[in-house]
């Protein structure tokens, strides 16, 4: 279960707050430090007691008197949160990680208070910062975090990205509605919330999600099952018999190819479709039917890197190795983390006798695969 | 109970606070901020800058780095306040105001931000690449809330000429396209996929190959889910009519006044289009009914006054023209159709004054002319606006 926003750090009734305090520049009050002890003490008494109202005031308080107390900037954040000032609870985040920069937790909640207010950019990134912090033992706050990051990713149309923490999601047990949502969205390759979702699909995402999550969990009879429905009940809608053909192709390729072909039948412009029935013919040693398919998914999406290294996998496979090389080269320009690439390129500069350049490639491939890489 | 992770108590305990006041003269601490912020040590940086504006409030270089470090941590109001304080003290200074005018977007002070990010285009667009890029783009985004849609997909398109794409930008050009005036932070939810197909169609429209077959795709499964959505078949005639399709697009204005029974802008495409069909009675109707809906609507009058002109209704025409010049004075065809009424009506000399106006505002060539300057600019330079 997604742990929804409102219940992450803590629950108590609804309060009224306080506007926001005006931005401390040079102006701020020298602090007094009788003063500012005696508030920091009563406000962490007032939010021990509950008394939520009271805690607020005084956090504020006293970051009137010092703007640069980590710790009531933390907690008045926390409140902030936990009562939906999302953009306030934000503005003191921004604050707060400049000064704790290693605070994985704090880089979480200021990526989820992003989200509340709509800064998809600025959630996938801080999210993702949060995470390769790591959130301590907070395993409802990572699963939470997990998922507001899927679906951003999502959002900013970086599909595999979202699906690969999907991924995660499924394999730690879980697949409720709120992940057949976003599981579904990503895998149809569509960038909209599940807060988005038009009414009249919303049966096709669910269908598309339980049978990601049931592929995932190994239960393909159970996954074509909903594949299948969903590509019967919507058979002109975009990503659809994408989505079925990749299912297929690891199950009976020849199906598989069917749909893709389907694919882009529907939507003509579909690159990822080309892409993967051009890798299956590859597969199948059947580079002339691939070659058309990698060349026009450069021509529709030039700035690809999956693009680039497909096609020039199968020029290579057409042993061009003379126009194979620059394609790959393009490839790693733009996925520069991409291990396939680097190996396309071992092999290719090898068959050039290239010996010095396929070394190079050879000890990259080393580096991105050295724990602790990116990759 | 209140969970404050412990993780992050472990954290706090092990953090140096920098709470203590900067001490030193003011030429040291100036020094100070500057080798801290050079080290990227942002935080030291930000306390000594802060000292040091403390200590002397004119100086401006202090408050533009301090702007600087705040805006890059994402901390808006507070870098908003120093760029207030900066451009007081240097109001040449063309980028500060494109970062107080962003700062500003942020803070959701909208008013103002237009304010600032056009202040910074009057000065001549300065700043860095990407500084540029950012401001136009907010820049758009704020004219799309304004209801300036034509001019805010005018700067769109320049930029998906630059960067070739990418959601936020598609996003913005659906919104503008779609003369939803909203900002990306604040549209319905259930609106957000015709928001992107109309996105991507736009900018496939706009893209300097001007790739109309995958534009028409996504126009097509616009129309396919909301074909009963206001606006969206104006859209659809607007890309077409780019396309120099003008039955088609004559069709799409049609049905969109079918669903938007008040819609202008359609109404003035279509008197457009009946103009250039020698259909002067029809034209005449739509563009009155124009007029009439949105009499502060310049192109509504302008259309009015083409019209008028065609059907030798001379003094009506002037009028009307007049008019749409009052409420838009920098749109050089208006003033082009003016000085042939004018001219028509023996009004020699404000012909001649309005001619040498039309040049002078085509020679400009602002960033924000309407689309029909914007085509115009395609044109052979002695071609006259349509």
């Amino acid at each position: 279960m997604i742990v929804p926003p409102a219940v992450i750090i803590l629950t108590f009734a609804a309060l009224p707050l306080q506007a926001t305090p005006k931005p401390q520049l040079a102006c701020s009050t020298p602090p007094n430090l009788g003063t500012f002890e005696q508030l920091s003490r009563e406000a962490d008494r007032a939010r021990d007691e509950n008394r939520y109202q009271d805690a607020i005031r005084l956090y504020r308080q006293g970051l009137e008197i010092k703007p640069t107390w980590d710790e009531g900037l933390w907690s008045l954040s926390t409140l902030l949160y936990e009562k939906e000032q999302y953009s306030d609870a934000r503005d003191l985040l921004r604050r707060f990680v400049s000064r704790v920069p290693q605070a994985g937790p704090g880089w979480a909640l200021l990526g989820m208070s992003e989200f509340q207010t709509r800064e998809y950019s600025r959630v996938v990134d801080h999210l993702q910062r949060s995470r390769s912090l790591g959130l301590g033992d907070r395993k409802d706050m990572a699963q939470s975090v997990a998922y507001f990051a899927a679906v951003s990713l999502t959002r900013m149309e970086q599909y595999d990205n979202s699906m690969d923490l999907l991924y995660e999601t499924v394999n730690a047990g879980r697949c409720d509605t709120a992940v057949q949502e976003a599981a579904g969205l990503a895998a149809l390759r569509m960038p909209l919330l599940p807060a988005e979702i038009p009414p009249d699909r919303r049966e096709m995402i669910l269908l598309a999600g339980s049978g990601f999550c049931a592929a995932q969990m190994g239960q393909q009879e159970d996954a074509e099952k909903q594949f299948r429905k969903m590509a019967e009940m919507y058979p002109n809608e975009p990503g659809v018999h994408f989505l079925f053909g990749t299912f297929l192709t690891n199950v009976r390729p020849e199906d598989g190819i069917r749909e893709l072909k389907r694919e882009i039948e529907v939507s003509p412009f579909h690159v990822p479709a080309r892409l993967r029935l051009a890798d299956i013919y590859l597969k199948q040693q059947q580079p002339d039917q691939a070659l058309p398919l990698a060349e026009e998914a450069v021509k529709l999406a030039p700035n690809e890197a999956s693009s680039h290294m497909v096609y020039g996998e199968a020029l290579a496979a057409k042993r061009d190795l003379a126009r194979a090389i620059p394609e790959l080269e393009k490839a790693r320009e733009q996925g520069p983390d991409v291990v396939r690439v680097h190996f396309d390129l071992l092999r290719a500069y090898s068959a050039a006798g290239r010996p010095g350049d396929a070394n190079r490639e050879k000890e990259t491939i080393e580096n991105l695969r050295r724990p602790g890489s990116e990759q | 109970m209140v969970v404050v992770f412990p993780l992050l108590a472990l954290l706090l305990s092990a953090h140096p606070t920098s709470s203590g006041i900067p001490q030193g003269s003011f030429e040291q601490i100036a020094k100070r901020a500057d080798a801290a912020r050079a080290a990227d040590r942002m935080e030291d940086a930000i306390g000594l800058y802060t000292a040091g504006v403390r200590l002397r409030p004119s100086w401006s270089d202090g408050w533009w780095s301090l702007g600087s470090l705040f805006y890059d941590q994402d901390r808006f109001p507070e870098a908003e306040a120093a760029f207030k304080r900066f451009v007081a003290l240097a109001p040449k200074s063309g980028p500060a105001y494109a970062f107080l005018g962003l700062c500003e977007y942020e803070t959701k002070d909208y008013e103002r931000a237009l304010q600032h990010l056009q202040t910074w285009s009057a000065k001549g667009f300065p700043g860095t690449t990407d500084l540029i890029d950012v401001a136009v783009f907010h820049w758009a985004l704020l004219l799309t809330r304004k209801g300036r849609f034509v001019e805010s997909l005018y700067l769109l398109a320049v930029e998906a000429g630059k960067l070739r794409g990418g959601p936020a930008l598609v996003e913005a050009m659906g919104l503008a396209s779609l003369r939803m005036p909203n900002l990306p932070e604040d549209y319905p939810p259930e609106r957000r996929e015709m928001v992107w197909l109309a996105g991507e169609a736009a900018l496939y429209s706009a893209l300097p190959s001007n790739d109309s077959d995958r534009a028409a795709e996504y126009a097509r499964r616009l129309l396919f889910h909301y074909d009963h959505e206001p606006n969206v078949h104006y859209f659809r005639g607007t890309v077409l009519n780019f396309e120099r399709k003008s039955a088609e697009a004559e069709e799409e204005f049609r049905q969109e006044l079918q669903i938007s029974p008040r819609h202008v802008p359609a109404m003035v495409e279509l008197a457009r289009l009946n103009l250039s069909h020698d259909q002067t009675a029809e034209a005449l109707s739509f563009a009155k009914s124009a007029a009439e809906i949105e009499p502060k609507n310049p192109e509504a009058h302008h259309m009015l006054g083409r019209v008028l002109l065609t059907t030798k209704q001379l003094p009506e025409s002037a009028r009307e023209l007049e008019t749409a010049k009052q409420l838009a004075p920098d749109v050089a065809s208006i003033r082009y159709h003016l000085a042939r009424a004018y001219a028509a009506l023996g009004r020699a000399k404000e012909a001649d004054r309005e001619v040498a106006a039309y040049h002078v505002l085509r020679d400009k060539q602002q960033v924000l002319a309407p689309p029909q300057e914007k085509l115009g600019a395609l044109r052979k330079p002695t071609e006259p606006p349509e």
